[in-house]
């Protein structure tokens, strides 16, 4: 929440108080090529033995009939996994209800968390309040507000279906919320932008803070209103972080796990598994940790196709 | 994009090493070990770890680490046995990873249904083969318990505790729609059903897997494998089992089943809904009653035994086997702690926490222990286990998806019983 009043200033100044150590480091450390490296060299290990090794071993299974035990025998099967998957109903469902999953969360998530943002953006009192009332739910645990949602959610006696029966009588029914697939879906993208709102909200703030306050000086004095500002001055200003904050909400949207496993875990009858949910019953309930990899791999690939998509959309705009 | 090339073929080239590296082992030597024989009463000593997921809540745990324990350390000086306790809903995951990593535990309470699956991958000591006083154990059992242990023709654990379901009921609620017997057969469970009404049901189920539509299918004469677990064609798609399936369908269409037997979450669950009379009744298992008790000091419960028809009563066995690994360092000790386990001693200890032993001749003491455990008891003496196969987290993934799919109306009843035992033939195939 401080970034806001540190970015700019440090911008300004830290080119210029950099200068002269840069240079004395250079000189004298010029030959010791490997210092680098050691100061890297903690997280590289780190990301090598939690994420790499693991990763590359699952790509390595993932062309397997995967034997648990260490001392029988995999089979390779070469593609077999991976064709598999293209042929599963199931796992095609969990990708589609990914992709609503996404639809319903991300856009929202963006809207709300730039409107919010440029709301508290504005000088306010009690500001700092609303900032951390809003930051709230990111640190919260996602297993215990699953579970709250999920009383919230609750098709007798839930707090959302009495709001819309009592409160304001909208449907004489209890909506049954999780016993549905597309009201479950709905539900839990209630709980996806509840909880990546504040965080949205945070990394705008921060960029607000960095579009300089003569643009906004210059847009006005020829004559620009609030929302012709926003539209030329705000949004062009912060695209970069737009586009940042878009591409991880697409790629979180597409990992979404424990709140699908806790609120409907993939009922009924499977209509909610999402790709993880669905990976995850095959690996540690069936144990078809092959079967499982494949499908992790096609969906990185999907992952990686649609960044790159939405990394040249946004490029050819500028 | 042009950077990346390297980093490609980078990749590439630790993915050729690691594929030389190989898969590990390829002699699957783990199963071919010779099957020791551990004789009762001989000198044991040194250490051993037990796997188990007594729940931590209550009781249980208390008497396993206070008083079991000690008392078998204490007849046997100069050896631990080190109890680890696993939430039960993570120990499935506990036990797989512990086989891939090779860091089982010696001794292991296994839910009844891991016991084939544990035995397939070869990681089990056959205990009806290892121990010699194997039968001596093997005849105190019920036989649906026991029957859980078999596969492949060979015993790989016995029955530590067990349980049943029976039918759990709220006699106000009955009285109040104007019944004045709880349902006993599934006729008169149907006829019941339209007496309730305005947002009341006259019974409650909490999912449709194999643990919950199994009671209605054997009761109703039906069958989900032949007696040798080979086929589900003619027996799970045959015209009784289906008939069972079609009756709770039908409930469930009149709108005289909750929205809970589908399996989602969301609805009030049958535990309290049977306490506050939403539902009259429902089948559940001897945890209920502390559970009732801790929620609902006030509400009485009453049981009677599963709705019965042209197959009789017949509800279904839950519980845990105990096994010993085949990694054990000190199967001598492994065995002598099962044997203390099964004891009375310890059977008994273990049911005053609400852990029902397995063993008919403990019936009488046990049964004098709590005015519940009565009915649970008698239930046992023909409750049915799920069939043993290493396949049946996946057959019971089939039967549920196919089940809700009729209850949805994506299909009829036989459509979806004629899916799901196409689909489980050939798991069952393969052994």
């Amino acid at each position: 929440m401080t970034t806001t009043r540190l970015a700019p200033s440090t911008a300004a100044t830290a080119p210029a108080r950099r200068k002269r150590p840069n240079r004395a480091v250079s000189a004298r450390h010029a030959t010791r090529w490997w210092v680098p490296w050691a100061f890297a060299a903690p997280g590289m290990i780190l990301f090598i033995v939690v994420v790499g090794y693991p990763l590359l071993r699952s790509l390595q299974i993932s062309f397997y009939q995967w034997a648990v035990l260490p001392t029988d025998a995999s089979t390779f099967v070469g593609f077999d996994n991976y064709t598999r998957a293209l042929g599963d109903a199931e796992f095609w469902t969990s990708m589609a209800n990914a992709g609503i999953y996404l639809i319903l969360t991300v856009p929202l998530t963006l809207i709300l968390g730039l409107f919010f943002a440029v709301l508290l953006n504005a000088k306010m009192p009690a500001r700092t309040v609303f900032r951390v009332l809003f930051y709230i739910p990111v640190v919260t645990s996602w297993v215990v507000v699953s579970l709250l949602f999920k009383f919230l959610f609750v098709t007798d006696g839930g707090a959302v279906n009495w709001a819309i029966t009592d409160l304001l009588p909208l449907t004489s029914e209890p909506v049954p919320w999780l016993e549905q697939r597309g009201t479950g879906l709905v539900a839990v993208a209630a709980l996806g932008i509840w909880k990546s709102l504040g965080w949205c909200l945070v990394v705008f703030l921060a960029a607000l803070g960095g579009v300089g306050e003569e643009q906004y000086e210059a847009a006005s004095l020829d004559g620009a209103n609030a929302w012709q500002q926003f539209l030329n001055v705000t949004l062009p200003g912060i695209r970069g972080t737009f586009l940042f904050v878009l591409v991880l909400q697409v790629i979180g949207a597409f990992n979404v796990f424990a709140s699908v496993l806790l609120m409907t875990n993939g009922g009924p009858a499977g209509s909610t598994e999402v790709p993880l949910t669905y990976m995850y019953k095959q690996a540690f309930s069936f144990l078809d940790f092959g079967y499982a990899s494949a499908m992790s791999f096609i969906l990185a690939i999907i992952i990686v196709v649609i960044s790159i998509l939405q990394f040249k959309f946004f490029r050819e705009k500028n | 994009m042009k950077k990346s090339l390297p980093a490609v073929a980078g990749v590439v080239t630790v993915l050729i090493t690691l594929s030389a590296c190989g898969t590990g082992g390829v002699d699957g030597s783990g199963s071919k070990e010779p099957v020791p024989t551990l004789s009762a009463g001989e000198k044991v000593s040194g250490d051993i770890t037990f796997w188990h997921a007594y729940s931590a809540g209550g009781t249980e745990v208390k008497t396993l680490e206070k008083t079991v324990i000690p008392n078998f350390e204490k007849l046997h000086p100069g050896t631990t046995v080190k109890a680890v306790q696993v939430p039960s809903d993570q120990m499935h995951q506990k036990l797989v990873t512990g086989v891939a990593s090779g860091s089982l535990p010696d001794v292991i309470r296994a839910d009844i249904v891991t016991v084939p699956e544990l035995a397939k991958l070869g990681v089990l000591t056959p205990l009806s083969e290892a121990m010699p006083d194997f039968d001596t154990y093997a005849k105190k059992m019920y036989p649906g318990p026991l029957s859980t242990n078999k596969y492949k023709g060979k015993y790989w654990g016995l029955p530590l505790d067990t349980n049943t379901k029976v039918v759990v009921y709220n006699k106000e609620a009955l009285s109040a729609a104007g019944i004045t017997s709880v349902p006993r057969t599934l006729d008169e469970l149907k006829a019941a059903a339209p007496k309730m009404g305005g947002g009341k049901y006259v019974f409650a189920e909490g999912g449709s897997g194999g643990w919950n539509l199994l009671p209605f299918i054997w009761s109703n004469g039906g069958e989900m494998t032949d007696p040798e677990v080979t086929k589900a064609t003619g027996y799970l798609n045959g015209p009784k089992s289906v008939a069972a399936l079609q009756m709770l369908i039908d409930m469930y269409n009149a709108k005289q089943l909750p929205q809970a037997i589908l399996g989602a979450s969301g609805g009030v669950g049958p535990t309290d809904g049977v306490a506050k009379g939403t539902y009259a009744s429902m089948i559940d298992g001897p945890w209920a009653f502390p559970n009732l008790k801790t929620s609902f000091p006030n509400f009485a419960p009453q049981t009677s035994p599963v709705f019965s028809g042209e197959g009789g009563s017949i509800s279904v066995v839950g519980g845990e086997d105990i096994v010993m690994t085949q990694g054990s360092q000190n199967k001598a000790l492994a065995a002598e702690f099962i044997r203390y386990m099964l004891s009375d001693e310890a059977q008994l200890a273990m049911a005053e926490t609400g852990q029902l032993s397995a063993q008919s001749t403990l019936e009488s003491k046990v049964s004098a222990m709590e005015p519940f455990y009565q009915a649970y008891l008698e239930q046992l003496k023909t409750a049915k286990a799920r069939p043993a196969t290493p396949q049946w987290a996946k057959i019971d993934d089939i039967f549920t998806k196919d089940a809700q799919q009729a209850f949805q109306g994506k299909m009829t009843a036989q459509q979806a019983m004629d899916d799901a035992a196409a689909k489980i033939d050939p798991l069952l195939a393969q052994g």
